[in-house]
């Protein structure tokens, strides 16, 4: 009788959770604060920026708005850090909320610097290249990375306290220890 | 906390009692474990193919309603076994192991759940942290922000008191079936955790080597708990088990969620499932192989002092080592050069000795949770 009343509140529980909190389908518009121009070849492009100025690991949204849209051109956009070896190339894609334009949603630069972006665009008038320039990185927000990773680590901690002491307490027997 | 007592037999007549009392929270804490489990995949997978976050997204329900379903029955458990030790009445130490006094002897908590109690609330706390997280650096542009990984371990843990409630009942079938299911949990969440050293510059692959690491010493963990033949091959089985489950659910609640909420999926995605994929498809041939060297072992009278690391060693580079040929054949990834493969396997060889070692003492101390002869009598 016990167990049935358990299980049936631990069920209540869950359905409650799972039901009480009705999923979201309407996300945030994308809010462009900031633009630069960029010309690669014959092709245009704004560069929006939802947050700025942009700090490092900070995510924002990116939008890269071809003049003349987007229909019948594809292109590559790289990231590139001046001066050291971090840079990361992706293909330019729809940005997930603003379907009309390419872009990057939640993504962050995570080195603070001074950072380059390169745009490939293939379309109708050939190919051409460009580069913003000099987009300043600042650094991170909050508090040091070093102190945030050791707090991310006193579960693990735990756990090895925990199994440590379980392990001292814990007694096996010669034949547990040496039969395979 | 007394985990152990002289002689660990389980007695035969301690079937009736666990098996009425003891299911229904161990079942609860699995369940919790599993929703975590596969709501955090779904959010992987969702993140990398449609995108769009807020937190109030379904694999972010699921994720933390998992989390809080083990929660509850852990303290529903909790308070059970403190008012029937205040009542006098006997506690029954296959119900998650023998129960330990928490702030002086207020409450009376059974060490499994009180590992998933604390481990829940651990989440909790770390959840706030992720919230604040999220007000300085925005939405997650990463799986490996430090907040993200104090709560996957805090889950992890609460896999590891599935574990322990499960292993309280070895005596029964119910009990042995749930230890693997949890086993399994368990590689597959290490997998997605040991992501925390994605950004580690050196000669060889820490990602790979945590997995390979992680994964083999949960394998001995099962040979050491089990002790019987066949029990690598049942644990393996049940990694793959749930890495082909996983694998068919999580595209297919991605792209379902998405054209619910008429999202579209991102341009130039590979359709590859995230975490499934980062789960070693070699373990059930490297148990197979471990199958193969224990009944060597057990033939030629070798110590398990000796075997356990000498297995784990060759079982952790082998997993290690073939990770990047997995990447090859999913992702059309071209294969690494030697020169980074071998220090790889070379630090999962070293390395996989203390798997080995690790794995048998647990699996022993796993063991010891379950009550012994003369306590059930």
């Amino acid at each position: 009788m016990r167990t049935r009343t358990t299980v049936a509140a631990l069920l209540a529980t869950a359905t409650l959770l799972g039901t009480s909190a009705q999923p979201a389908a309407a996300y945030e518009p994308v809010n462009v604060v900031h633009t630069e121009r960029v010309q690669a070849g014959p092709y245009g492009i704004t560069v929006g920026f939802s947050t700025w100025p942009v700090r490092a690991m900070q995510s924002l949204d990116f939008t890269f708005a071809p003049d003349g849209g987007i229909e019948g051109r594809t292109g590559t956009v790289r990231q590139e850090l001046v001066g050291a070896d971090e840079h990361k190339t992706r293909k330019l894609a729809r940005h997930p909320r603003k379907l009309e334009v390419w872009g990057m949603d939640i993504a962050s630069l995570d080195t603070p610097g001074t950072w380059t972006m390169t745009f490939a665009v293939d379309g109708p008038d050939g190919r051409g290249e460009g580069v913003l320039p000099n987009l300043e990185v600042l650094e991170q927000p909050g508090p040091p990375l070093a102190l945030s990773w050791a707090v991310a680590t006193l579960p693990l901690l735990g756990l090895i306290t925990f199994l440590t002491i379980a392990w001292r307490r814990t007694r096996p027997s010669r034949e547990e220890l040496s039969a395979v | 906390m007394d985990l152990t007592a002289p002689g660990t037999r389980v007695a035969v007549n301690a079937r009736a009692r666990a098996g009425t009392r003891g299911w229904p929270p161990a079942a609860a804490v699995l369940l919790g474990a599993l929703m975590s489990m596969f709501g955090l995949s779904w959010d992987v997978q969702w993140h990398s193919d449609v995108g769009p976050d807020t937190f109030f997204t379904l694999p972010h329900l699921l994720l933390y309603t998992g989390s809080a379903v083990a929660g509850v029955a852990a303290l529903v458990v909790v308070l059970r076994t403190t008012a029937a030790q205040r009542a006098g009445r006997s506690v029954d130490p296959a119900v998650g192991g023998h129960a330990i006094g928490v702030f002086g002897r207020t409450f009376a908590a059974p060490v499994a759940y009180l590992v998933t109690g604390t481990a829940a609330a651990t989440f909790l706390l770390y959840g706030l942290w992720d919230q604040w997280w999220h007000s300085l650096y925005g939405f997650d542009a990463t799986i490996d922000s430090p907040p993200h990984i104090g709560l996957l371990l805090a889950i992890s843990t609460t896999i590891i008191g599935s574990l322990m409630a499960f292993a309280a009942a070895r005596a029964e079938r119910w009990g042995r079936i749930g230890v693997l299911v949890s086993l399994a949990l368990l590689v597959a969440f290490f997998t997605i955790t040991s992501l925390a050293f994605q950004d580690a510059d050196g000669a060889f692959d820490a990602v790979d080597t945590s997995i390979a690491f992680t994964t083999v010493l949960l394998l001995v963990v099962a040979v050491s708990y089990f002790r019987r033949p066949g029990a690598a091959l049942l644990a393996g089985g049940a990694v793959a088990a749930l890495q082909a489950v996983l694998w068919v659910f999580t595209p297919w609640a991605t792209y379902t969620y998405a054209d619910a909420v008429g999202l579209p999926v991102r341009d130039y995605v590979d359709r590859v499932p995230g975490l499934p994929s980062l789960i070693p498809m070699s373990l059930l041939g490297v148990a197979l192989l471990l199958e193969g060297a224990l009944r060597v072992a057990r033939a030629s009278g070798w110590s398990a002092r000796v075997v356990a690391p000498l297995c784990g060693a060759v079982a952790t580079a082998l997993v290690a080592a073939l990770a990047p040929l997995q990447r090859t054949l999913l992702f059309d990834a071209p294969l690494p050069e030697f020169g980074y493969v071998a220090p790889t396997a070379i630090v999962a060889l070293v390395l996989g000795a203390l798997a080995g070692l690790l794995g048998w003492r647990f699996g022993l101390t796993l063991r010891a949770i379950a009550p012994t002869t003369a306590e059930e009598a």
